[in-house]
Formats: structure tokens, C-alpha cells, sequence
């Protein structure tokens, strides 16, 4: 490997990498400081996508339980058919309880979780503005609710770099299915392709055409590899001036690399039975999240930047008592090991650990299956995120939503409010983290964002 | 003495009142013209435009508020001298709690600090900016020039000044002569800028590269070697000119041409966002563009069918077909959205792209503010996004036209049929899916396991679970069925005029309202302020560019351009005022697309989709224009215009520059001293493949097709709303398989991983230049994909059966890819490698891999929180006509295929020059 591989490594290579030129000096992933000192230094995103109610999970609202059932309407021009009509109050079918010093209730549902209440800060003061899965999932990943703008992990690599050049600096560990909105939600948008989120596929090859066809052995792929670069080599001596041409030869070699390394590294079998255990691996409900959780874990520990998970499945519009509890128990456990392993592992200083999804959810319901299919709409007005680590303050609740659910109202702040204390956190400054494209300096927050100073510790 | 005496006192006092009124004078000037501006731009938006959020009790709406300063009571600018004023010094960013503005791409240049520091050292006269002043159009002073337009939301951006380089494109196209008359006019305003910079000009390119570039630039596909032949032999004199007459009048240029229109108007079959529903008939709209371009169909027609087809009664039925242009962009609106906000996503979408496509000009940068560069108004804004306010979406009843392809079509519907019938059948997996989860489930509950009665409600709920999974999702998969029937059914997918109405996108077919309901008022369009639908502001007619028509001699009727304000006709005199000779962007515009795709994606104009300040001046202004004269004077002639260009010296140049200097002097290339070689684009590459190992299938037209794509992909779940889609299914014919990548059923949320992995754009923005990227993943798709191996093996099958040794099967395999012969050292370097790897294959034999009937799909179910897996039956792979397969090879055939597959893998292959 010369000089130059090494500096590029495969984090030049895993997600989408140009190399415009061999005589570039730097890889654009080179780690590099961020605008202010900061505890935070790596991010697990854990995207719950759907839709969690807030008011069925973190948010209790005992004044819907003598409002259930009874009726209202609701009719604006800025209402969508969804949300105007005859509507329900919705009670919530679950029992709370408080945790932690700072009470921090939950609904008993999440049982392993309620032991780490001491690390969390839960945060009811986000808004956002679409009630589309796939527009709100884009606004909270990009900023931008019609996609097309780069993810946060892709500004994050930008700013920092990442400080092992032999992985990704952004990785997204989605489930089988992607989220609605596919894949816009973690690209790089016009941020250059070095800082797209490489993901590693839940199921079959993490990366595709990874390996060849069946029956192509080592052997014979180096063999032809061989011949390839000969004849590219002849070719390169007629076109001198020809840059690209190096740059397309290395990236086969690079290539050639990472269908050893990547097995290696998403491999859990080294993993002891009691780690697994604690993920709730090898159990069915938590088996799936709870590897991603782990992968996540090992990922950062090993210098990636920015990791992003998916958990999907929350919109419940119906049944929303069986189906939150199903979805809970499976992201509980190995949240909570999640938290805990980071925290034995003295990473929970340097880790930002957030956990939102694209909205909260509705205090009332239309009429479904004549109110027998208790459920709750979309709610982009109220809904809970929370951290753990990464320099948040740790216990705390901040912010508040109204007696029912619907609106927040205390530290209310909107998406490009969270974008610029999520970069806050991790030491940089959305109005300098900024790149130029079609005509103006674009950031996150796309129109420059309030640092919730509440949230800090 | 005294009179002298008296004189001078008087000589003097007259001076001095003269001074005091020029100092008055250009105090006003120097406020209202670069200090309120500056203000404007960096302090108001939180110092005075929300009065109820002032940040720092900082009010700048007033002089008073502006002196007294915020919440440290201290006073903001002290007359005169600004490195006492806290105001200036927050500017400097020197005080590090008081930096100001906070942004750092906002901080103020030198320039701009001086203006501040003259200002304030003249004691900040403040002069009223909401008095009307009078400033004469096209004013010029060394701080640019005053530019005529409907005027902003106040004076200080109405009479702002510009930059005059950066008007560049708004200024008429100016009729120039080419600088020598014995060159190629083209060659001679290149070569004039060449001398200047003293570079040295590569030779003409040698024959072969040159039509290798002519024909992927000209029909995205390689020469076959009788082609190669033909050409190298022909040394007549016209022997080029000849070739680029014969490729144009290929019906693959057509579809090269068509390729980099839907890049620009953002083609796609489906709608994206939630649904990502089929817009069943908009593969017209691809033909039709194929059709336009093959006919050389003049460019101002072309433009005002897309705009107003369905007004235009000599249009007929392709004039309805082209309007679909007007609904290309992503649109969703479903139960969940807000009819408001999804209309007004249309027109902003709509607003935009006839701006980015006709016009080079950035909409969105207005839509909020008035434009932060250019001389454009947010009142512009509005009143050009109402000349789309009567446009309606339907799906017409438009009966097929001869030139359409309609062969598939008794094949496809019976295929749905079958498909919706099956998707009834679901049911019959059920018993097998609940086995699997009460499995599951006696699993977990541990050694003991579950008593009976336990077991059978397990049992019971499992069984509800997946009827209720399986129902929902069978329900939705045969509404995507049903949509995808109605590709086959005569309907245009295009507009109409007409007053608002609400259109659901549920619905596959959006058919035209009766008669009665035609009638009514236009929609009113309001300017929107800071682009928020629910503050709407004063009403606006529809109308153009101002600042495009004010260039105009006022005399001309351009520059007097009135739209109707009725339901009818806006959008035809929209299109008349863009196709207008005098409109000076239409033709640059697209003068410029035509220049940028024969040189390798290099635009005279960098940014093709951008002619405003922000964007890149002309490398060739004059060129330019010479070009855009030339090309209105030739009927708009697209074809003629390629012709001309190409029959340059700079078109036929050699692609290795000679100067070796040329790093230092012109890395970028820009003065052309060669030519730009590239990569091969997406489709190029593909399609490429299948042309030399023979398996192209160049039918065209019709309703999408389906390629075999990766299986991952193809089978990987996709949510949709509420539950997910039905799996990706290939057609079954292999020739169906084969046809052109601008034939593929083109997904909004589910890229070919081939194509997207080689730049091809998504369809949600418009693109102009493609990126021409070089990562790992490329190499992954083209040395391990199953696409790239079977095409391997058909090349390799082809030279075994037409040839009787190595060396003339290389030979042949040497012609398809490259048009040349192997040289003795590659051929001796393969055949080496050939008995390497044919030992490997003589002792392994190849697997059969049968294909999967079934796929077993899973996601979690909303209803229960709980996965959900789902068997849906691959019908198409059934009667599924495989590619050859190694296991039906011999190993000869086999071995022959690697190199096959390394020659695929060439970066000679991948590299036009």
C-alpha cells in the first residue's frame, strides 16, 4: 500500500469516493478540528421512523383520559383530510411511571431503558413542519423537507473528518426495508461524494456486488485484475495527462481490499455470548435492532464519525396500544445496552447519542373501525427526542408540551434549531460549517439556527 | 482691490454652497445607494424585518433607534468616528462578544467595511428610503449599473446597482463578426483566445477517436466495426461531414438527445414521495421528446409545445403529449397533505423548472426575498408563477398515434391480469407463514414451552396477524397493479386550463371535469411573503422577466410583452415572449446544452442551468453569441447548429494536449487548446455493453421496460404508505431486457444500482452537468455484477462461434470494443492469461443457479408493531428467458469470458477522447 492508499484508506473508498486527482495531497476525511472545544466527538443517531407517540412514551397526558373518546372537529384551509372532520380524543393505553432522579416518566413498556433514566435528557420542545413520513424524515436528516440536501452525519464528516482513515466516516445501518424517501435521507446532496453515508445492508451483501459471482475464486479475480492493470498501464503511457486514468486504476485495487476488510468488520462472532445477551441478540423481538446497536457501538470505537440507525414501524394510526408496545420492547433492551456498554466503556463523555423520528404523534384520532382501533395521527407540532451522553445534560427534562399533547409550548424551537445544537455538540458552528453551491453558501439549518442551551450541560 | 477682494469672498462663498449641495447630494447617494443596501442585506433581518424579533433590543428600523443602540444603553454609532462606535466595531469582528453579523459567510469584505467606515466618518447622514427617488434606468456609475425591473419590496433593491459583468446575460446577444474570415467561425473566435495565452494547439484527432466521439456524442452508442471500416476508408474530403449526417439521421439520436432533455426536465415514471404511484402514460413524453429531437424539430417549437401544447391547436395531440413537461416533477397529494401546500408545491416546482430549462434562471433564489444578485423581484416571481395559475392537471383520453409503439401492449395487460389475479391468490402462502412465526415463538418462550391452550391462541393470533398483513399489503400491491394496467390505455398525460381543484394522486387517471366546471375565475396568485402560503400579500397578474424585456429597446414588442389574464393563453404568450429573437436567454441557453454535450460536458457557460451573477461567465461570450445568432438564423435548428460545431478544427481535435506547459496554463482546459476526453455516461456504458456483444435490442418507444437488476435490489423491500410495494420484476423476454437505458421504467425511489452508480442523476432536480466521479463502487459494478459477467460471456460465446482460433477471436472481440486490433504485446498478454485461466475452468465446473419463484418479503406491519413476512410469486421469472450462464458454457467459452471481462473493465473502454 504507498503513501497515498493508506491516506485514503478505505474511508476514501467505502461510500461513494472521488479521486479527482492523484496528486491531491489530503483526503478530504482527514480529521480536523472542529470550530469550538466540545465533549462530543462521535454520533449514534437512532432514527425511529413512523412517527413514536410522545404521548404514549415519554409525555403523559392524564387530561386525555377524561377527554377519550369524546368528540370534536377540526377545519383549516392548512389542515390536511387526515387531520380535519369529525375527530376522537385519544387516552393513552398505557401506564406511567417516573425514573431516575429527575422523574423522567416512561410507559412501564420500556422497562430497560427506565434503568438508564439517569443518562437521558429528553427534549419536548421540537417542531417541525410536515406531517409526510417521507418530507419529515427528510426536514430531520437534511434540513430540507424535499430532500436533495446533504444528511447530517455527511455535514458532521465534512467538518470533522473522521479519525480512522480505514473506515467510513458516515455509516447508516438501515433495516431491510429503507425508510420512506429511500436513500436521499442520508446522501451528500452537493457536498462532495467523499461524505455520503456508506451503508452497510441489513441483509445479503452490506455492500452491493461486493464479492463476484459465485464461482469466481481469489485466485482467479487477482488474475484478472493483473491482466486489467497491465493493459490499463500500456493505455496510461499513451495518455500522459490523463488523470483519471491512475485514479480509476487504484480504485479497483482499493476495491480488490474491501472485499476482505468489510466481512471482518460487520462480523459479530467475536462478540462474547454476555454482549450479545445484553443486546437482546439471539432473541426474536430484539435480535435485529439489537445487532445494529452493537455494530454501532463497535463502529464507533473504532473512529467512526457518525453512525445512523433505523427502527421503523411506529405509525400507528391504529391498534396503537399492541402495536407501540411490540415496537418498544424491540428497540428497549438494546437501547439500554446501547447506553450502558458506552457508558462502562468511558465512550459515553465523547458519544452524542440522539433518538428522534420525523414527528410526534396526534392527542385524537379520526373515526377508525368506530373507535375500536385506537390509534393517533401524525403530529409534527409536538413530539419527544432525547439524548444520552456527548455533553447533554444527563437526567434532565427540558421543555414541555400542552396539557394535551398537541402543541409544545415551553423551549419550543424548530428542526434548524436542533440541526445547530446537534453540530454544537460535536464542536462545530452551523453558521461556519458552510459550502457553496448554486449561487449561495448553503448549511445545515439552511437559514441559520438557535442553539437550544438548555439542552447543554 | 476691493471689487477683486469682493469677487473672491464671493468666488468662495459660491464654492463652499456648491459643495455643501454636492455633499448633500452624495451623502443621500452614499446612504441609500451602499449603506442601506448593506444594512438591508446584513443587519435588518434581525434588527427591524420581525419587529416583534429584535434580537438584542437592537431597532435599526429608524435613524433614532440606529444611533441609541440595544440593551447595553450604550449608543450604537458615535458621528464620525467609527473606531468609537460599537455599531463598527462589531463589524470588525475584533471584540470577540460582539461580532456582527454572527454568520461568517455574512461578515462584511473590505469594501463594504470601508463604505461603513466613510459613512460614518461623515457624520452617518441618514437620508428616507421609502422617498421615492428618481434614478434613470441603465444608469451607470463605477458601482455598476441601475437595472430596470417591476421593482422590489422597496426602493433601496429597485435602485440598487449591479455589477455589469454580471448582467452579461440579460444584455441583447450582440451580433458579432468572427474575429478572422479564413477560419471556421467557431475556430476563429477559439483560436483568437488560444494566441493570447500562447498555449499550443493539439493536432487533429486521428480518425478512429474521432468517431468513436462523433458517434457516442451523437447516438450514446460505439461504432460497429463495419462502421470503423466504412470511415477509415473513406479519405474523401467530406468523409466527417458525411459521418455526422449519417449519425443524425440514425434514429438513436433521437434518443442520445432526448437522454440529456429528461436530465434537465427530470423524467421519471412514478410521482415519488410516499406512494412513488406510476404516472401511467408519461412515457409519451419520452417518445415524444425522442420523436422531436429525430425530426430536428426547430427548437422554438419544441419549447412552445412543452409550454402550451394544449393551447396550441395546430399542435394537435403531441402538442398535449409535450405539456406533460409542465407536471415532470415529483407531486404527491394524498389524505395526508394539505391541499394548499401540494398545489403550491406544484406551481413553485413548475415556476421553477421553465426558469431553469428555457431561461438559465435560478426561480427559488426569488421566491422568498428579492433576489439577493440578480435583478430579480420577488413581484416577479409571482407574476411569472401565474402564468401557470389555470394550469390543471388530467390524464385526457388521447388515442394512440401511428408513431407511437404500441407493440407490447396485448402482452403487458394480459401479464397485469394474471398479476392482480394472483395477488388475490396470497392467501394460499398463509398456513407456511404462521407455522414460521408460532415457531418462532414457542422458541422464545423458553425450555418449558407453551401449554395448549396457549399454543392454539399463538396460533390464532398469528394467523389474524398475517391475513391482516398479508390483506393490506395484497390490497395496495393490486392498486399499484391496477395504475400499471392503464399504461396501456390511450391517455395523455398533460393539463389543462381551467379554475383550482383539488386532485388526488390516489387516483390513476385524474380525468377532466365536466363541461360546466371549466368555468370560473382563475386562481388568484398572491406574492407569498418569505414564500409562506398562509401570509399571503398583494395579488399579482401574470407577466415575465421585467429585467429581461428592460433590456429590450422599448420600441420593440418584446420589451411590451402583455399576458392575458384570462383562464386561456397565458401560457402561449409566455411561450411566444421565450422563443422571441430578442429574448436574450432562449438561445444562449440552449446554445449552450448543444455546445456542452459534443465537448464532453464542458458548457461555454459552466453552469448550463445557471445564467445569473452567481453562475459562471462565458469562457467564449462572443462564440456565444455568434452561435445563438446563428442558430435562430438556421430555424432553430438543432441538428444544423451540431453540424456547424462539429465541423470545427476545436471540435476534431486531438484529446492528449501537445503544450507541455498545458498543466500550468490551462489546467482546466477551458480555451480548448484539446479536446476534453470523458467518461462514459450510465447509459453509455450499459447500453455500450450490449451493443458489442450483440444483444442490443434497439426498438424504441413505448411504456417503460424492465432490466434485470441487481437481485438485492430488485427484491429488497420498499415501503410505501402503510405498507410496501409490490417486489421489482424483469421482464421475462431477454429482449425486452436488452432494450436502451432510456426505455427503463424510471422509479423515483428505486435506482438501477448499474446506472446510479455511474452518475447517473436522480429526478427530483433538475441536472445540467452530470458528475463524472471515480470511486470503488464502480469497480464493485463492473467487476463483480452479474450484468457485466453475462456480458462477458455473450462477447466471449459470439468470437467462439464466429472464430476458429484465439487470435482471431481476440481479434474480434478487440474490433467490437475498440474498433482496432489487439497489438502483438496484448495479444501475446492474453493469450498467457487465456491458458491461465482456462485451466481453472477446465477443472471447475459451474453451479447451475436456478431462479427463486417465490420471494419472501418482510417489514414491520403499523398495525401490530410486529414483522410481518409476506411470499409473493415472481411470475415473470417463470417463463424467464436467462442470459447465457456459465453452467450452459464450456469451459473454453468460460476462460475466453474473463478476458472478455478485463477488456470490459478497460479504462480504454470507459474513456472517450
Amino acid at each position: 500500500m504507498n503513501r497515498r492508499e493508506s491516506l485514503y484508506g478505505l474511508g476514501g473508498t467505502l461510500g461513494t469516493v472521488a479521486f479527482n486527482s492523484l496528486l491531491a495531497a489530503e483526503s478530504p476525511l482527514t480529521p480536523k478540528p472542529g470550530h469550538h472545544p466540545s465533549k462530543a466527538k462521535n454520533c449514534i443517531f437512532i432514527f425511529m421512523e413512523g412517527g413514536p407517540s410522545h404521548i404514549d412514551t415519554f409525555d403523559p397526558k392524564p387530561v386525555l383520559d377524561k377527554l377519550h373518546m369524546k368528540e370534536f372537529s377540526r377545519e383549516s384551509k392548512f389542515a390536511s383530510a387526515m387531520s380535519s372532520g369529525k375527530r376522537f380524543y385519544v387516552g393513552s393505553p398505557f401506564e406511567f411511571k417516573q425514573y431516575g432522579k429527575a422523574g423522567i416518566p416512561m410507559c412501564t413498556e420500556y422497562q430497560h431503558l427506565a434503568k438508564v433514566a439517569d443518562e437521558l435528557c429528553l427534549y419536548r420542545g421540537c417542531q417541525g413542519e410536515s406531517v409526510n413520513h417521507p418530507t419529515a424524515c427528510y426536514h430531520m436528516n437534511t434540513g430540507n423537507r424535499f430532500g436533495g440536501d446533504p444528511a447530517v452525519g455527511s455535514w458532521v464528516s465534512y467538518g470533522l473528518g473522521t479519525s480512522n482513515q480505514d473506515l467510513p466516516s458516515f455509516v447508516v445501518l438501515p433495516e431491510v426495508n429503507y425508510p420512506q424517501g429511500g436513500s436521499a435521507n442520508w446522501a451528500n446532496g452537493f457536498l462532495p461524494a467523499h461524505y455520503q453515508g456508506t451503508t452497510l445492508r441489513a441483509k445479503g451483501s452490506p455492500i452491493l456486488d461486493l464479492l463476484p459471482p459465485k464461482g469466481v475464486t481469489r485466485d482467479l479475480q487477482r488474475m484478472n485484475l493483473d491482466a486489467l492493470q497491465k493493459i490499463n498501464q500500456q493505455h496510461a503511457v499513451a495518455n500522459p495527462t490523463h488523470d483519471a486514468l491512475a485514479a480509476r486504476m487504484s480504485s479497483y485495487e482499493l476495491a480488490f481490499r474491501m472485499q476482505s476488510i468489510v466481512p471482518d468488520l460487520i462480523d459479530l462472532g467475536k462478540e462474547s455470548d454476555k454482549t450479545k445477551e445484553a443486546y437482546g441478540i439471539g432473541q426474536m423481538e430484539t435480535d435485529d435492532f439489537g445487532k445494529r446497536c452493537l455494530l454501532a457501538r463497535r463502529m464507533v470505537g473504532n473512529g467512526v464519525r457518525f453512525v445512523q440507525l433505523y427502527a421503523g414501524g411506529w405509525d400507528s394510526h391504529d391498534y396503537l396500544e399492541r402495536a407501540h408496545s411490540a415496537r418498544i420492547r424491540s428497540v428497549d433492551k438494546p437501547i439500554a445496552a446501547l447506553i450502558r456498554d458506552l457508558k462502562q466503556r468511558g465512550m459515553l463523555d465523547d458519544t452524542l447519542v440522539f433518538c428522534c423520528g420525523e414527528f410526534g404523534r396526534s392527542p385524537d384520532n379520526g373515526v377508525r373501525g368506530g373507535g375500536a382501533r385506537v390509534g393517533r395521527d401524525h403530529n409534527a407540532k409536538a413530539m419527544n427526542i432525547w439524548f444520552a451522553g456527548g455533553g447533554t445534560k444527563a437526567g434532565h427534562i427540558i421543555g414541555a408540551t400542552d396539557e394535551i399533547g398537541d402543541q409544545a409550548v415551553e423551549v419550543v424551537h424548530p428542526i434548524k434549531d436542533l440541526h445547530a445544537t446537534l453540530l454544537h455538540l460535536l464542536g462545530l458552528n452551523d453558521n461556519k460549517l458552510t459550502f457553496f453551491d448554486q449561487g449561495r453558501y448553503k448549511q445545515l439549518s439552511q437559514t441559520g439556527g438557535q442553539v437550544i442551551t438548555e439542552i447543554l450541560a | 482691490m476691493k471689487r477683486q477682494m469682493l469677487n473672491a469672498l464671493f468666488a468662495g462663498l459660491a464654492l463652499t454652497m456648491l459643495s455643501t449641495q454636492s455633499q448633500a447630494a452624495s451623502d443621500e447617494v452614499l446612504f441609500l445607494d451602499k449603506v442601506y443596501p448593506l444594512l438591508k442585506e446584513k443587519c435588518l433581518a434581525c434588527h427591524g424585518d420581525s419587529p416583534d424579533k429584535i434580537k438584542g433590543e437592537y431597532d435599526m428600523r429608524t435613524y433614532e433607534g440606529m444611533l441609541a443602540g440595544g440593551k447595553s444603553g450604550e449608543a450604537a454609532i458615535v458621528k464620525g468616528k467609527p473606531v468609537l462606535s460599537p455599531f463598527f466595531i462589531s463589524l470588525t469582528w475584533d471584540d470577540e462578544d460582539l461580532q456582527m453579523p454572527p454568520k461568517e459567510n455574512d461578515r462584511l469584505d473590505k469594501a463594504q467595511m470601508e463604505i461603513i467606515r466613510e459613512w460614518i466618518e461623515r457624520g452617518a447622514p441618514w437620508s428616507d428610503p421609502s422617498v421615492k427617488r428618481t434614478v434613470a434606468w441603465g444608469d451607470v456609475s463605477e458601482d455598476g449599473m441601475v437595472v430596470k425591473t417591476s421593482g422590489g419590496l422597496d426602493d433601496s433593491w429597485t435602485y440598487r446597482r449591479y455589477e455589469v459583468d454580471g448582467l452579461w446575460a440579460y444584455q441583447p446577444i450582440k451580433k458579432v463578426m468572427p474575429p478572422n474570415d479564413d477560419a471556421h467561425p467557431v475556430d476563429s473566435f477559439i483560436d483568437t483566445q488560444l494566441e493570447e495565452t500562447g498555449i499550443k494547439v493539439a493536432p487533429p484527432a486521428d480518425k478512429l477517436n474521432l468517431l468513436r466521439r462523433a458517434t457516442f456524442a451523437l447516438t450514446g452508442l460505439p461504432p460497429t466495426p463495419v462502421e470503423v471500416d466504412a470511415f477509415l476508408d473513406d479519405d474523401s474530403p467530406d468523409a466527417f461531414a458525411k459521418l455526422v449526417d449519417r449519425l443524425q439521421a440514425s434514429p438513436h439520436y433521437g434518443e442520445k438527445m432526448a437522454q440529456h432533455w429528461l436530465d434537465v426536465t427530470r423524467y421519471a415514471d412514478t410521482s415519488g414521495f410516499s406512494n412513488d404511484f406510476e404516472r401511467p402514460t408519461a412515457w409519451r413524453y419520452r417518445d415524444y421528446v425522442v420523436r422531436s429531437f429525430n425530426a430536428d424539430k426547430p427548437y422554438d417549437q419544441f419549447v412552445r409545445e412543452q409550454l402550451a401544447g394544449d393551447e396550441l391547436t395546430e399542435a394537435g395531440p403531441e402538442g398535449l403529449i409535450a405539456t406533460g413537461f409542465l407536471r415532470m416533477g415529483p407531486w404527491e397529494h394524498t389524505s395526508m397533505s394539505v391541499a394548499a401546500e401540494t398545489r403550491q408545491q406544484f406551481l413553485d416546482d413548475v415556476t421553477h423548472s421553465v426558469g431553469v430549462a428555457f431561461l438559465g434562471q435560478q426561480m427559488r433564489c426569488f421566491a422568498c426575498h428579492d433576489h439577493k444578485f440578480d435583478p430579480l423581484p420577488t413581484q416577479d416571481y409571482y407574476s411569472f408563477q401565474s402564468l401557470f395559475a389555470t394550469v390543471q392537471f388530467a390524464d385526457r383520453p388521447l388515442p394512440f398515434l401511428k408513431n407511437e409503439n404500441t407493440r407490447s401492449m396485448a402482452t403487458g395487460k394480459e401479464r397485469l391480469k394474471r398479476r392482480i389475479e394472483n395477488a388475490s391468490n396470497r392467501d394460499k402462502y398463509l398456513d407456511q407463514q404462521v407455522e414460521k412465526i408460532v415457531a418462532r415463538k414457542k422458541k422464545e418462550s423458553g425450555p418449558k414451552g407453551m401449554d395448549e391452550e396457549t399454543l392454539k391462541q399463538v396460533y390464532e393470533l398469528a394467523k389474524k396477524d398475517q391475513e391482516t398483513a398479508v390483506a393490506k399489503a395484497t390490497r395496495k400491491q393490486k392498486m399499484y397493479y391496477e395504475r400499471e394496467a392503464m399504461r396501456y390505455e390511450p391517455y395523455g398525460y398533460t393539463v389543462y386550463n381551467g379554475p383550482s381543484r383539488v386532485t388526488n394522486s390516489n387516483k390513476p387517471i385524474m380525468t377532466m371535469p365536466p363541461l360546466k366546471k371549466l368555468k370560473g375565475e382563475p386562481e388568484a396568485i398572491h406574492i407569498l411573503t418569505g414564500g409562506s402560503i398562509e401570509s399571503p400579500a398583494e395579488k399579482v397578474s401574470p407577466s415575465i422577466l421585467s429585467v429581461v424585456s428592460g433590456f429590450a429597446s422599448a420600441k420593440s414588442p418584446f420589451a411590451r410583452t402583455q399576458i392575458p389574464e384570462g383562464m386561456s393563453g397565458r401560457r402561449t404568450a409566455l411561450a411566444e415572449w421565450i422563443t422571441d429573437r430578442e429574448n436574450p436567454l432562449t438561445a444562449r441557453v440552449m446554445v449552450n446544452r448543444v455546445w456542452q454535450h459534443l465537448f464532453s460536458g464542458r458548457a461555454l457557460v459552466g453552469t448550463p442551468n445557471d445564467f445569473g451573477k452567481m453562475g459562471k461567465r462565458p469562457t467564449h461570450p462572443e462564440l456565444l453569441d455568434y452561435l445563438s445568432i446563428w442558430f435562430m438564423d438556421n430555424g432553430w435548428s438543432v441538428k444544423k447548429l451540431q453540424c456547424f460545431i462539429m465541423a470545427s478544427e476545436a471540435y476534431q481535435r486531438s484529446a492528449s494536449p501537445v503544450d507541455s506547459d498545458i498543466t500550468q496554463k490551462d489546467r482546466p482546459n477551458q480555451w480548448l487548446s484539446y479536446f476534453p476526453p470523458r467518461r462514459l455516461q450510465a447509459e453509455e456504458l450499459r447500453d455500450g455493453m450490449l451493443a458489442i456483444t450483440g444483444e442490443l435490442n434497439d426498438e424504441m418507444g413505448g411504456p417503460g421496460t424492465f432490466p434485470q437488476i441487481n437481485w438485492e435490489v430488485a427484491f429488497q423491500p420498499r415501503l410505501v404508505m402503510g405498507t410496501i410495494a409490490p417486489a421489482y420484476q424483469p421482464s421475462p423476454k431477454r429482449s425486452e431486457r436488452h432494450r436502451r437505458s432510456l426505455y427503463h421504467f424510471r422509479f423515483r425511489s428505486l435506482a438501477d444500482p448499474m446506472l446510479e452508480v455511474f452518475n447517473r442523476p436522480g429526478s427530483e432536480m433538475a441536472c445540467d452537468v452530470r458528475d463524472e466521479t471515480i470511486i470503488a463502487p464502480q469497480a464493485f459494478a463492473l467487476f463483480n455484477s452479474e450484468f457485466v459477467h453475462d456480458r462477458a460471456l455473450a462477447l466471449a460465446a459470439l468470437a467462439q462461434e464466429k472464430k476458429a482460433t484465439f487470435r482471431q477471436r481476440l481479434e474480434l472481440i478487440h474490433q467490437r470494443l475498440f474498433g482496432r486490433s489487439p497489438s502483438d504485446e496484448q495479444a501475446v498478454l492474453f493469450e498467457e492469461h487465456y491458458k491461465r485461466v482456462l485451466k481453472h475452468h477446465l477443472t471447475s465446473t459451474p453451479i447451475e443457479e436456478a431462479l427463486p419463484l417465490t420471494v419472501e418479503r418482510e417489514s414491520i406491519e403499523e398495525l401490530t408493531g410486529e414483522p410481518f413476512t409476506m411470499v409473493e410469486e415472481l411470475d415473470n421469472l417463470k417463463d424467464y428467458e436467462r442470459d447465457l450462464k456459465p453452467w450452459d458454457a464450456e469451459p473454453e467459452v468460460r476462460a475466453l469470458a474473463e478476458v472478455c471481462l478485463v477488456l470490459l473493465n478497460s479504462n480504454e473502454f470507459s474513456f472517450l477522447y
